[in-house]
């Protein structure tokens, strides 16, 4: 299976990338998700903007405040970084199921949220975390909370003109809790279902959940009832209500549960 | 060192230039200028051809090949039929005339200078579909292509009085293969000397060709086929491929270098899938348990054509329904009926795996409508005494069924409970299958330095023949390992013979072999002992060069047995179900390299786990196939597999000197029953077909209010 | 346009499509076949090579991205003639039967073994996860890693 011919640009920065968006170019950052759609004909761009080189856009920070994650950071450098570790480790935990090392190896934080597969560990744990995504345009600058950003299955707020940049991740409050579990057929698979919890002492909680629907889903009547007190259990079944398949609702139930738990220590 | 080395665990010489990467198989061999081929497919699953317009002077495109360009160059692919049943003449065409009958079916051919310009142009090509209706359910199709039915003493008579007739239905789903290494052709014609060369990824040359042979209707001498390194097959490169024609075709009317490298999308959908039947099964018994008489019928899925032995795992399933008990009436019928699918074929087993499958759970059924203890039902009804001649035709040579039992019981350790949080059963199955059979050829020479070389029919894909091999001969020619060469898989090299398939590489062209070697060392004895003694077999072959000998060993088939065990966990709140241990003893009769044959083992066991978690080749309504890529088909990773172990029991067959039968194929044939029957312990009795998904389990643990 | 690749410590030239692969550019640009293609999805694992040491699937970057870069493959990892642990390993827990998927074992748990020496079973089969094997059920290619990361652990 090999890709259509396409035109093939590296551009060195943000700006120079930025005219070069549109519907007929698509975007090559780690390329563990374009690459399989190109080589199977599912994705046939007239232009491939290749962002490995926009080297301001790779970098893990905090300077005391959010978490600051440049769109084309390695999923392993998100994966290795202490500071991820200790402070967000909600997404250290989310990470270890993205796919298997060698993707990691290549793969981007970026990548991973611009593709928006509905089975992605990413854009859950973000969701939980209460993320914002930031992106830019020829036309200028605007930030999504991650819980509007993804639309539908592969399909993002992101217009074909903008270019995601960066993930902004909030100071977590002291003391939180964070759990992650997820279902796949064989380990690395995406996801059948899974869950994302973040527990603050004093029960406010971030709790999303994939493979329920077409999109990640921040489960909000289940975070209420959290900071109301209720038990995990009732807290997992509120998360998982929506969910229309018996199995899959009993399946995103007890992951939430597990999630909570673990969250929740 | 001289041996012994039959039965020792030999490491493989093979492995070296595997690790260091210095392999040939078939997309590493690069002929300068050749032309790459990329195909047209059908998207529909059936549907009428009107015409197809390939545009002119696309980029790179040397040619577009069509149906009416082999006119007269090509026939369809041959059918094989078996004994004792009726097959009927569907063989798969080269490339589709006015109809198409699958989806990924071959349409058309593009040759250009690279794959990728080829797929560009196959883009381009317009084909005029008119979509017919499908037919994606062998019971409801209309159409059957193979057809076989015995009856064997007074059925009715053993039912009539049966204390019990059990009924159970039972259905294995449609697999595909997936070696790693897709399938692939190069063709060369010379036309000074009428040579038509073909490289082809296959599992021996002999069957390539047969099929060239016919299908050109060429004399077999005027083509030399070569197998190069094989990256696995299973069974699905066994039959010659349509692909495989059409590139042969092609080089000879082009008088061009021809090579396809079939891409994993081709691999998934056009290249012929296992298993895919369903039966219904009635086995009758008396009071105390004893069988009396057993009735199936079963439906086989086999797809829009007959592929070249499309139809053979349907007589061997029918043959094996009274499996390992002495059942000596029956009355079995096995319909082949055609739907709007891919072919089906020989994959890894080849209908023993649904015979063992079909009969192994029935037998469970029994044992709990009866209230009797499983084991002891089928203890009580083992066929004891062999060779054994069944009700459906087949003699087994050996065999001691209890004995492989026993075995599986203590290695297994069963375990059933229950708690809130999971449900563990514990399953077995046992099976039977036949292996060998046919004939197979050796060639042993004595080389000018005192080595010996041998030329084999058997043709290896992964299973170590050269190192196996090379224990048989260097054991009996009183050599050392590095004094033993092996050729295989050119069919300009190796005299004809059958090829691998059926777990008869050693059974018969092992037995080959040694009968080569035998007779060879009974020359090069005869010439030592007109010279002296001592005399080394290099002086031997300088004293009398080109010494050598053949041998064509031929042989009814053999009969391997086992018994598989396995303990399952199944999650209540998700009905994820992790099978946790298993125990797998086979009988292969004797083990020339026990650390071979339990690779062996293993590799099945884990296709029939594969099986029974996660494999499943699924059609859509309008029969399109959701598996045309990875993540619609998924296989066992090394964090999946359970601990499986292993034993073998020994009755050696009388068929054969080396009293050796089949081990190549016993892991995907016993674990279906035995996973399954473990499954429905911990379900309480309830019955589910592979793959036990998540889903399937959580309802049945509800639904039987568990 | 026209690439520069440095592999196993030789430079490679060659011009390269934007769309050519770097798994095809490896196998027939720079006729290093060790690498293999299983399903240029990502899935498999078979075209795994080693990208300035970190494993990745060759089969989903474009040869061009590999411009002036350093990569590794299975012909590079054995020193001078002797055999590298896993090597050794494979072959007598005869964790290979075909050999098709065997490089890019290979390949994957060098990178990874390098990176966790202390990976216990459970992480050693998550790791191997990522490599599809046919033929041998796993278990032989679990126990021949298991000996590696110890022998590694140790050198």
């Amino acid at each position: 299976m090999k890709p259509s011919p396409f035109e093939y640009r590296a551009p060195a920065s943000v700006k120079e990338v930025l005219p070069l968006l549109g519907l007929e170019s698509s975007v090559l950052a780690g390329g563990q998700s374009l690459v399989p759609m190109l080589n199977l004909r599912l994705a046939q761009p007239e232009l491939v903007v290749d962002i490995n080189g926009v080297a301001e856009l790779d970098y893990i920070r905090a300077d005391g405040g959010p978490l600051r994650i440049g769109a084309i950071t390695r999923q392993v450098a998100l994966e290795r970084s202490e500071l991820v570790r200790e402070r967000w480790p909600l997404l250290h935990k989310a990470i270890r199921f993205v796919g298997h090392h060698q993707i990691r190896s290549r793969g981007t934080v970026g990548g991973s949220v611009a593709h928006a597969d509905p089975a992605a560990e990413l854009p859950a744990a973000l969701i939980a975390l209460g993320a914002r995504l930031h992106l830019r345009s020829s036309g200028g600058v605007r930030a999504l909370d991650a819980s509007e950003f993804f639309l539908g299955p592969l399909y993002t707020a992101r217009e074909p003109g903008e270019l995601l940049v960066e993930v902004e991740v909030p100071k977590q409050p002291d003391g939180a809790g964070t759990g992650f579990a997820e279902h796949a057929r064989t380990h690395g698979d995406f996801a059948t279902a899974g869950a994302a919890a973040v527990v603050a002492p004093g029960g406010r909680a971030g709790i999303a959940l994939l493979g329920a629907g077409p999109v990640p889903v921040r489960a909000e009547a289940a975070e209420r009832a959290l900071a109301g007190g209720a038990e995990p259990r009732e807290v997992a079944a509120l998360a998982a209500q929506d969910v229309d398949d018996e199995h899959r609702r009993a399946l995103c139930t007890e992951l939430a549960h597990r999630a909570i738990e673990e969250a929740m220590g | 060192m001289t041996g012994p080395f039959v039965g020792h665990p030999v490491l493989r010489r093979e492995d070296e230039r595997i690790l260091r990467g210095r392999t040939r198989y078939l997309d590493d061999i690069e002929p300068p200028g050749a032309a790459h081929v990329a195909f047209v497919r059908s998207p529909f699953a059936h549907a009428r051809i009107g015409g197809i317009d390939a545009p002119d002077g696309l980029a790179g495109v040397h040619t577009v090949i069509t149906h009416g360009d082999l006119e007269g160059r090509v026939t369809d692919l041959p059918v094989q039929g078996f004994e004792g049943g009726r097959v009927t003449a569907e063989g798969h065409p080269v490339l589709a005339g006015d109809e198409v009958r699958y989806a990924g079916q071959p349409v058309a051919a593009v040759l250009a200078e690279s794959r990728a310009l080829a797929e560009d142009a196959a883009e381009l090509i317009e084909v005029d579909y008119e979509p017919l209706d499908t037919v994606l359910d062998a019971r409801r199709s209309e159409v059957t292509m193979s057809h076989w039915h015995k009856v064997a003493g007074d059925v009715e008579g053993a039912f009539e009085s049966a204390a019990y007739v059990v009924r159970a239905s039972h259905a294995l789903p449609r697999l595909a293969p997936v070696p790693m290494e897709p399938r692939g052709a190069i063709a060369s014609y010379d036309e000074a000397d009428d040579m038509l060369t073909v490289w082809v990824s296959a599992q021996d040359s002999h069957r390539q060709l047969a099929g060239l042979a016919a299908v050109l209707d060429r004399p077999e001498e005027s083509i030399r086929v070569i197998v190069p390194d094989v990256g696995g097959a299973f069974g699905s490169k066994g039959a010659p491929a349509p692909e495989t024609m059409l590139v042969a075709a092609a080089a000879m009317a082009t008088g061009r270098t021809v090579k396809w490298a079939e891409d994993r999308e081709e691999n998934f959908v056009a290249s012929y899938q296992g298993r895919g039947m369903e039966a219904d099964v009635e086995l009758a018994l008396d009071a105390d348990g004893t069988m009396l008489g057993l009735r199936a019928r079963i439906w086989a899925d086999l797809g829009g054509y007959l592929m070249p032995t499309t139809a053979i795992p349907t007589h061997t399933t029918a043959m094996l329904m009274c499996g390992v008990y002495d059942i000596q009436v029956a009355d079995v019928e096995i319909v082949g009926r055609r739907t709007n699918k891919v072919p089906t074929g020989p994959y890894r087993g080849a209908g023993r795996p649904e015979a063992a499958y079909f009969v192994e759970c029935t037998v469970d059924v029994a044992a709990r409508e009866l209230g009797i203890d499983p084991l002891e039902l089928r203890r009580r009804n083992f066929i004891r005494e062999l060779p054994y001649e069944t009700a459906l035709g087949w003699t087994y040579d050996s065999g001691d069924y209890a004995r492989c039992l026993d075995r599986a019981v203590e290695l297994l350790e069963p375990e059933r409970h229950s708690d809130e949080e999971r449900v563990v059963g514990t399953g077995f199955g046992m099976y039977v299958e036949r292996a060998g059979g046919l004939f197979e050829t050796a060639d042993a020479e004595l080389l000018p330095d005192g080595r010996l070389l041998v030329r084999s029919g058997s043709s290896p894909h992964g299973q170590g023949h050269d190192t196996t091999f090379a224990q048989i001969a260097a054991e009996r020619f009183g050599v050392g390992l590095d004094d033993v060469e092996f050729r295989f898989g050119d069919s300009k090299e190796v005299p004809r013979g059958v090829g691998t398939f059926a777990s008869r590489s050693v059974a018969m062209g092992g037995s080959a072999v040694m009968q080569a070697v035998d007779a060879l060392k009974e020359k090069c004895d005869a010439v030592s002992a007109r010279l002296e003694p001592s005399v080394s077999l290099r002086e031997i072959a300088e004293n009398e060069p080109g010494l050598q000998a053949s041998a064509r060993f031929k042989s009814e088939l053999v009969f391997s047995s086992g018994a598989y065990g396995a303990v399952v966990e199944i999650e209540r709140a998700t009905g994820r179900l992790r099978v946790v241990r298993v125990a797998a003893v086979d009988d292969a009769g004797t083990i020339i390299n026990p650390l071979l044959a339990e690779g062996q083992v293993i590799g099945g066991t884990a296709q029939g786990l594969g099986e029974c978690l996660v494999e499943e080749a699924v059609y859509d309504e309008e029969g399109n196939p959701t598996f045309a890529s990875f993540v619609g088909y998924r296989l066992l990773t090394a964090a999946e597999m359970p601990p499986v172990v292993t034993a073998f029991v020994e009755t050696p067959s009388p068929l054969n000197p080396l009293g050796a039968k089949g081990i190549g194929e016993g892991g995907a044939i016993g674990t279906p029953g035995a996973v399954a029957n473990a499954v429905a312990d911990a379900l309480g009795g309830v019955r589910i077909d592979p793959p036990f998904s998540e889903n399937k389990l959580w309802r049945a643990l509800r639904e039987a209010g568990a | 346009m026209k690439i520069s690749v440095q592999i196993n410590g030789r430079t490679y030239e060659g011009d390269a499509e934007p769309r050519t692969l770097l798994s095809d550019f490896i196998r027939h640009g720079a006729g290093l076949t060790g690498t293999k293609v299983g399903c240029e999805q990502g899935v498999c694992g078979a075209c795994t090579v080693q990208l300035d040491g970190e494993a990745v699937r060759s089969c989903l970057m474009l040869a061009v991205q590999a411009n002036g870069r350093t990569l590794r493959t299975v012909e590079g990892l054995a020193a001078d003639g002797g055999l590298h642990p896993l090597q050794s390993a494979f072959h007598e827990a005869h964790a290979l039967q075909c050999g098709f998927c065997t490089p890019g074992f290979l390949m994957s748990m060098d990178a990874f073994i390098r990176e966790h020496p202390d990976a216990d079973e459970d992480q050693l089969r998550e790791a191997l996860s990522g490599n599809l094997c046919r033929c041998t059920g796993y278990l032989g290619i679990v126990e021949a890693v298991e000996h590696a990361a110890r022998e590694m652990r140790e050198a």
